[in-house]
């Protein structure tokens, strides 16, 4: 079954408040630039395990960012050397005000096509990509991404289904979320929230948290869809999971195994090829 | 290669619209280009061409990952003119630096080295250092049986090596030249650095640009404080340095030996004495030369300045021989020193084995002095904003860290800027240039302060303090492992 929006209200107006703070490399939203730097050494490290069919060693990436915020991914996906384009989407205005006035002061980003911004949810996107000019056969990309955005998704099953359709053959859907854990519970809720006060209070629901392996187990079921699901929605490779956790006065580090089976101690990557 | 064709001295195609906008490379990384501003638009503006700055424009293009990016020089002085040949019989300069190991694989990995004039370097492999007031002594020396098994950094155990500052420079130069598309701006002047502005769909706020004396702009993306111990980087920049005087002078001076030392031309020894007015240094250059850099007090320095240049030299030859009494006696007479010299040294008998060989000549006009101090920035990086070499510190030179100090910087910067290319990042972003801050601040804090505390702690004549840190010399002469450690920092080993 398909639920009419992703959105939840509540977390976007969250967000919102969040807005202005997004930039300030001391501020709130430290611990998420102190991330990046792993969202694109993970990005990699998926992309070296399958070398690219079909694909001349040249050939640049598109990449789509689902829930960009203020633009923390989105801008260094833009400047890396072997990217053509990034498109990236937020649902909440003020966030992506803020993302577009940072992009600004960067002349790279502003070269036509290198770096745009939608103001829309995943289901009004191909609406948007349609008024924008965007042709059929370009609405898909090899690099879909969705850091720290599935936590906070009322129906996590349907919003990754209306993102699938995104991800070329042979591309890969990478995100990022925390796992549904005491643990996970304790650091990222209790210790980040209340006590530490590292993220605003109110930033995460533990109930909305989503495992690795319900995920893994998610996407093998893809596989006993019917040919026409299979066309739209794709068979997708094993999985890639790496768990990471912070650490105040060093920053992100690698932890576990990302073995099969893992519970997961709190926040974890995961990314997927469609084959 | 066309030296001339990769030099653009001074002249640079503004961009003043769309249609004359240059063509951005087909396989571009990171350069950036502004159809509408008014400014040439730099990834790395780097102001000062001293070791410093242009080592770390050399590591910057040296690296597949950053030599792509977009990068200025300004440096006042003529740097086409430093690099021309110079005389290897030439007598040696007096402005020489100690270079750690770390210090030189950090220019062969940049690919310098090589242009180095190995012929005027001296590697040397013992340093002697001793209390002027009580003998304590100290001697470091890798293959010495008192060190044991322990293994020195490189097979041919040096220590360091003394190299003229401009045989560096030019070396350095000569690396960064090599490459294509440097843009150099030398000799040339800042006038100004002011932020940039909010225009119509660029905005520069956070940019700075910088106006040369013949009326030029840059716009810097990153721009780097290379620029000296006044740096005026560090000035727009509204960064705080902190320190202080410390009413001493470096007095300096190129010397003749009676010979290639003690241990000959393949061992050679430099010698440091702890006198209360401050610390004499003798290092070795090629062949009978030596450098000298006593550091004393202003009234010493005038006064061994005005010397003649046989009492100066026996006024070295003396406190490397004589007791702070006598020589402060010394340093009160405004010649005759050689035999007064002669006559007290007959007096003594000192082990001459343990002390430099004689002083014979001074090379003239080779005397000169400059006031010691230390600085240091409260932080090194601001927005779009680093500093490297003497800009972010200034230390005293009786370690000899100072330009290592700056070598370090830069290759601690380059790290930091490959960094933040790997993974998208805006170079001038707090975060990128933070890595560097961390990497460099704390450490250089660290050796400001050791070297500081050994000033003050060498300037006691007598009192307690004396035999405390004379046992504490001695202590360390006789513990291999601390001294290892001690020698290894040194060498600038992380």
């Amino acid at each position: 079954s398909t639920k009419s929006s992703s959105v939840d209200e509540s977390e976007i107006s969250h967000f919102n408040a969040l807005a202005a703070s997004w930039w300030d490399p001391n501020g709130s939203s430290r611990i998420l630039h102190a991330m990046n730097p792993i969202r694109q050494d993970f990005i990699k490290r998926c992309r070296s395990l399958y070398p690219p069919p079909g694909y001349s060693h040249q050939s640049k990436l598109h990449y789509l960012d689902i829930g960009c915020g203020g633009g923390i991914f989105a801008e260094s996906a833009a400047r890396l050397r072997d990217t053509a384009s990034v498109t990236a989407i937020d649902p909440s205005p003020e966030v992506l005000a803020v993302a577009k006035q940072h992009a600004r002061r960067d002349p790279l980003l502003l070269e036509p096509g290198r770096l745009t911004y939608l103001n829309t949810s995943i289901e009004g996107l191909a609406e948007t990509l349609e008024a924008q000019g965007v042709v059929q056969q370009d609405r898909q990309y090899d690099i879909v991404t969705l850091f720290e955005v599935l936590e906070h998704v009322a129906y996590p099953s349907s919003f990754l289904e209306k993102m699938l359709p995104y991800v070329k053959p042979g591309g890969w859907l990478v995100l990022s979320t925390i796992s549904r854990t005491w643990p996970a519970w304790f650091v990222t809720k209790f210790m980040a929230e209340e006590v530490l006060k590292m993220v605003p209070r109110g930033t995460h629901e533990w109930e909305k948290y989503v495992k690795p392996d319900e995920l893994r187990q998610w996407f093998r079921k893809l596989d006993g869809q019917g040919e026409e699901e299979l066309g739209r929605l794709g068979r997708w490779s094993e999985p890639v999971v790496m768990e990471v956790m912070y650490v105040p006065g060093l920053g992100w580090r690698e932890v576990g195994g990302g073995g099969k089976g893992i519970e997961g101690l709190g926040n974890y990557f995961f990314g997927v090829r469609r084959e | 290669m066309h030296r001339s064709s990769l030099l653009r001295l001074g002249r640079i195609t503004k961009v003043w619209s769309r249609s004359q906008a240059p063509r951005i490379e087909s396989c571009r990384g990171y350069a950036t280009e502004s159809s509408q501003s008014h400014h040439d638009l730099y990834d790395v503006v780097c102001v000062g061409g001293g070791p410093a700055g242009l080592s770390l424009l050399a590591g910057l293009r040296a690296s597949p990952v950053t030599s792509r990016l977009k990068v200025a020089l300004i440096e006042g002085q003529d740097i086409q003119s430093s690099q021309a040949k110079f005389d290897i019989s030439a007598p040696f300069s007096n402005r020489c630096s100690s270079l750690t190991p770390t210090s030189v694989s950090h220019l062969k990995e940049i690919g310098a080295w090589s242009s180095v004039e190995e012929k005027r370097v001296q590697p040397y492999q013992e340093m002697q250092v001793w209390d002027g007031v009580s003998g304590a002594s100290i001697n470091f020396d890798w293959a010495s049986p008192a060190q044991g098994i322990i293994q020195p950094p490189d097979s041919t155990g040096t220590i360091a090596y003394m190299i003229e500052n401009n045989n560096l420079t030019r070396a350095l130069s000569q690396r960064l030249t090599s490459f294509e598309d440097i843009t150099l701006f030398s000799p040339a002047r800042v006038d100004s650095i002011n932020l940039g502005e909010d225009l119509h769909d660029f905005n520069m706020q956070s940019w700075p640009i910088v106006t040369l004396n013949s009326g030029q702009k840059l716009a810097a993306r990153l721009l780097i404080g290379a620029d000296g111990a006044n740096s005026p980087v560090r000035n727009f920049a509204g960064m705080v340095s902190r320190g202080w005087d410390y009413n001493r002078h470096g007095v300096v001076a190129t010397l003749a030996m009676n010979d290639a030392g003690w241990g000959g031309e393949e061992h050679k020894i430099a010698y440091q004495r702890f006198l209360p007015t401050g610390p004499i240094a003798l290092l070795p250059l090629p062949g009978n030369a030596a450098s000298l850099v006593w550091s004393t007090t202003p009234e010493r320095a005038t006064r061994l300045k005005g010397l003649k240049a046989e009492d100066f030299v026996a006024m070295v030859n003396a406190a490397f021989r004589l007791d702070p009494v006598e020589l402060t006696y010394l340093h009160s007479l405004e010649e005759g020193q050689v035999k007064e010299v002669n006559w007290r040294e007959s007096q003594h008998s000192a082990d001459e084995m343990r002390i430099p060989k004689r002083v014979t000549a001074v090379q003239p006009g080779t005397v000169a002095n400059f006031p010691l101090k230390m600085r240091h920035a409260d932080t090194y990086t601001g927005e779009r904003v680093a500093l490297i070499g003497d800009a972010a510190h200034t230390i005293h030179p009786l370690a000899g860290q100072g330009l290592n100090q700056g070598q370090g910087d830069a290759a601690s910067l380059v790290r930091a800027i490959k960094a933040a290319v790997e993974h998208g990042a805006d170079i001038g972003s707090q975060e990128a240039l933070d890595a560097y801050n961390r990497d460099r601040w704390a450490a250089n804090n660290l050796l400001l302060g050791v070297v500081d505390k050994l000033h003050k702690l060498y300037q006691f004549e007598s009192g307690p303090i004396v035999p405390l840190r004379s046992f504490g010399l001695s202590a360390v002469n006789r513990l291999p492992a601390l001294k290892k450690f001690l020698m290894k920092s040194a060498t600038g080993a992380a």
